[in-house]
């Protein structure tokens, strides 16, 4: 690295700061009173209720019900009553949200299906959608739709996406490490159910705990192999592995199915295991709560709907006063301004930063350094992107490539001049759009 | 405890992503270029004499005055801070022979800062070096003051350089220039002996300054390993494979220095990753071209600046296929 003869590479070597979290066993968190569960916590249509105020609801029933091809069922994870179906702050600002009084019983529902039953591989498919499961890595899309490709396309490929490239993110990482039986089943899982011949688990070598977990537990399982693979972000970004590990690129506004792969994320994998195995719907999920503000950072079994604010005081609160809070990690991350957002599917880490790291150095002109096309994990030239969308030139951002980019945030991380690369392009992205609808 | 996070978070910033940024910043860049400047600095105080201080200090602070007076003349952001400035007067400084009279680094400066980059709209926005373009019009204008090549101390005497006796369509190294023997192949690279731009004497110096740059990440070595290699091909060839030829060739003139310091300068260069390395082929073969052809040594300025010219349409031609296309943006659009 030293020595490098070109300095174009797959990405940045950004900042891991995972060391406070990265050998700290999964805790189970305390559960709150009320939980809040956002409809629209998948990308596709948001769920539609059934039940209604007032109805009691016990832990793993259904309480919105997928609403659509692309769309996924929400579970209660607690036992209680609904008190409330009303707008909600959420991820993505406000929206329905169903909220639940937790009565602290625990009471549970029937399981998906009867311990014991030998089930077909259309079973194990309809079990997958029927729990709720959706990428968990934080793209929420829902996993059995990515396991039922179109004809054509048939899948020989599967990833398992252990690159948890993310500043902070340890979720993953720490699954892999206690979780690995679970994780293999479920793994065998996919394997059936698409079937695959082969799958590859994808993990970034500084997670070396993980890798000598994993590798240990795959012994018996040939059909399964560990990929070590270099620690610069993004390398979890699905595009990436892909290419990584098959040598195949998704065309442009295609779908990993378009080469034959499926990508499924740890955690999904995960709760592919606890839903076909154990016939448990999806209604928790590991988060990393970490950042400097943070006093006790840590990973957190975290029942679905519990607001953040809650897993802020299971961390013991802060340190030092927070200047962000980020549903995600500090790369890709949505900035949060109210603590009363739920958990929900995709949420793998909660990140806080400090106020000195937040705010960029002031923009300076651009010095040509050609940094941003060096660190653009699709060969985009981010620059000139972003020079013709400030010039208003739209038609010359998309022969750029604006449409292709996809939002990794290396290019305004590493720009030394502080310009908003990024932001550019997204807003480049809206007016290629806007201009087609006008079409 | 929920109270206090209650009022922590009134007061959370929500700009989008990313939400970390590299500490790098532009000016941390250019006093690194200058760091590595330290080193032909130090070698050409060696072989030359304090007066190289004088003629830095010269070149820095000429830059730096006229960048500052033209701004504050023209109303707009002063710059001077980003060490830019500083750089481009650094270079020039070192771009000359120790008898280049003190007024030939001022008009460079002038010429480098006013002209080259300040006229198109300051830093980034030119698309010449200010530098080179600076040494190359000095050279061209002012040939009798500049050029008056001498060696080191102690005995300030004129003489010829090597490259005006291995020019000129001459293929092969004489075993004598002018009075005295030509130089060896080790007196070359560390600089002994040897007339010339101050800066660019001993190689070593040169290859120190390479490595703390690609060390520290600020350039990569594809300019200039391509610039070199491809321009030691070429000589190999026209010298009929002379091993002595070819190396003499790379040891002498502004190669090394041009390869490392101002081929590779950003604003100027290509920016695309294939356009950085056609546009090092470009100044191999120019370089050797005119070193070649015409009846001067050097070259390397002049080959510089002319791929300058065509760095926009090669980064054009050249841009990276993106991720899932097929051609280079270029061809997808032709």
């Amino acid at each position: 690295m030293l020595f490098q003869f070109n300095r174009k590479r797959e990405g940045a070597y950004t900042e891991e700061r995972k060391s406070r979290t990265e050998h700290r066993p999964i805790e189970e968190a305390t559960v709150p009173e009320y939980l809040m569960f956002p409809l629209a916590m998948h990308i596709g249509a948001p769920a539609k209720p059934t039940v209604e105020e007032g109805d009691y609801v016990k832990l793993g029933q259904l309480i919105a019900e997928k609403d659509g091809f692309i769309s996924a069922n929400i579970y209660a994870s607690v036992s209680g009553k609904v008190i409330d179906i009303s707008d909600q702050p959420t991820v993505h600002g406000k929206g329905p949200c169903i909220t639940i009084k937790n009565d602290y019983k625990d009471v549970r529902a029937e399981p998906l299906f009867k311990q014991g039953e030998e089930l077909s591989q259309k079973a194990k498919l309809a079990l997958i959608e029927q729990a709720g499961i959706v990428g968990m890595g934080g793209a929420t899309f829902p996993t059995s739709v990515k396991l039922s490709p179109p004809p054509g396309k048939e899948i020989d490929t599967l990833i398992i996406n252990g690159a948890e490239c993310e500043s902070y993110s340890t979720s993953d990482h720490r699954l892999m490490v206690e979780y690995a039986e679970g994780l293999i089943e479920g793994i065998r899982v996919l394997v059936e159910v698409l079937p695959v011949k082969k799958a590859y688990i994808a993990i970034e070598s500084n997670a070396h705990e993980s890798v000598a977990v994993m590798k240990k537990a795959i012994i018996e399982h040939d059909h399964i192999e560990i990929r070590e693979l270099e620690t610069i972000y993004p390398q979890g970004s699905e595009k990436n592995l892909i290419k990584t590990l098959t040598g195949r690129e998704v065309p442009p506004g295609g779908l990993p199915a378009d080469v034959h792969t499926v990508v499924a994320n740890v955690a999904t994998t995960y709760a592919v295991y606890e839903a076909v195995r154990l016939g448990r719907p999806l209604t928790k999920r590991v988060t990393t709560v970490s950042g400097e503000p943070i006093k006790e950072a840590k990973n957190l079994w975290v029942r679905i709907g519990t607001p953040i604010n809650h897993l802020i005081d299971e961390c013991d609160g802060f340190q030092s006063s927070p200047g962000k809070m980020i549903h995600g990690g500090p790369m890709m991350g949505r900035p949060l301004t109210s603590g009363q957002v739920p958990i929900t599917k995709g949420s793998s880490v909660i990140t806080f930063l400090e106020k000195g790291d937040i705010v960029p150095a002031e923009r300076t002109p651009c010095i040509q350094c050609s940094e941003c096309l060096n660190v653009c994990p699709i060969s985009l030239q981010p620059i000139m992107i972003s020079n013709a969308y400030e010039n208003g030139d739209i038609d010359e951002a998309e022969k750029l490539g604006a449409m292709d980019c996809i939002d990794c945030g290396n290019c305004s991380y590493i720009c030394p001049s502080k310009i908003p690369l990024l932001e550019n392009i997204r807003s480049a992205k809206s007016a290629i759009r806007a201009r087609k609808e006008d079409k | 405890m929920s109270h206090s996070i209650a009022l922590m978070q009134e007061k959370l910033l929500n700009t989008p992503a990313p939400h970390l940024y590299s500490k790098r910043k532009s000016s941390w860049i250019m006093q690194q270029v200058m760091i590595a400047l330290v080193f032909p600095t130090i070698a050409a105080i060696y072989f030359f004499g304090w007066h190289v201080l004088v003629m830095v200090a010269l070149g820095i602070g000429s830059s730096v005055a006229f960048e500052y007076l033209y701004q504050k003349w023209k109303g707009i952001d002063i710059t001077i801070s980003d060490y830019s400035a500083a750089l481009t007067g650094m270079l020039i400084g070192l771009s000359l022979p120790v008898t280049a009279p003190w007024w030939s680094i001022i008009v460079g400066s002038a010429f480098a800062i006013l002209i080259v980059k300040q006229l198109p709209g300051g830093i980034g926005r030119n698309a010449f070096n200010p530098a080179v373009a600076a040494r190359v019009m000095l050279k061209v204008f002012f040939t009798p003051w500049i050029t008056n090549w001498v060696t080191p101390q102690p005995d300030v005497v004129s003489t010829a350089t090597p490259l005006q006796y291995i020019g000129n369509f001459s293929r092969a190294v004489p075993e004598h220039m002018g009075h005295g023997e030509f130089p060896g192949l080790w007196d070359l690279f560390l600089g002994i002996g040897l007339g010339g731009n101050v800066g660019e004497t001993s190689k070593l110096a040169i290859l120190l300054g390479l490595i703390y740059l690609v060390g520290r990440g600020i350039i990569g070595l594809k300019i200039p390993v391509i610039y070199v290699t491809a321009f030691a091909a070429i000589m190999s060839i026209y010298g009929n494979f002379s091993f002595t030829y070819m190396i003499t060739h790379v040891l002498s003139g502004t190669l090394l220095f041009g390869a490392v310091y101002m081929a590779t300068d950003y604003s100027s260069g290509a920016l695309t990753p294939d356009g950085k390395k056609v546009f090092a082929l470009g100044c191999a073969i120019l370089t050797a071209l005119i070193r070649i052809v015409f009846n001067f040594p050097g070259g390397v300025g002049i080959a510089i600046l002319i791929m300058n010219g065509f760095a926009p349409l090669i980064d054009k031609h050249f841009a990276s296929r993106i991720y899932g296309h097929k051609k280079r943006p270029a061809q997808e659009h032709s």
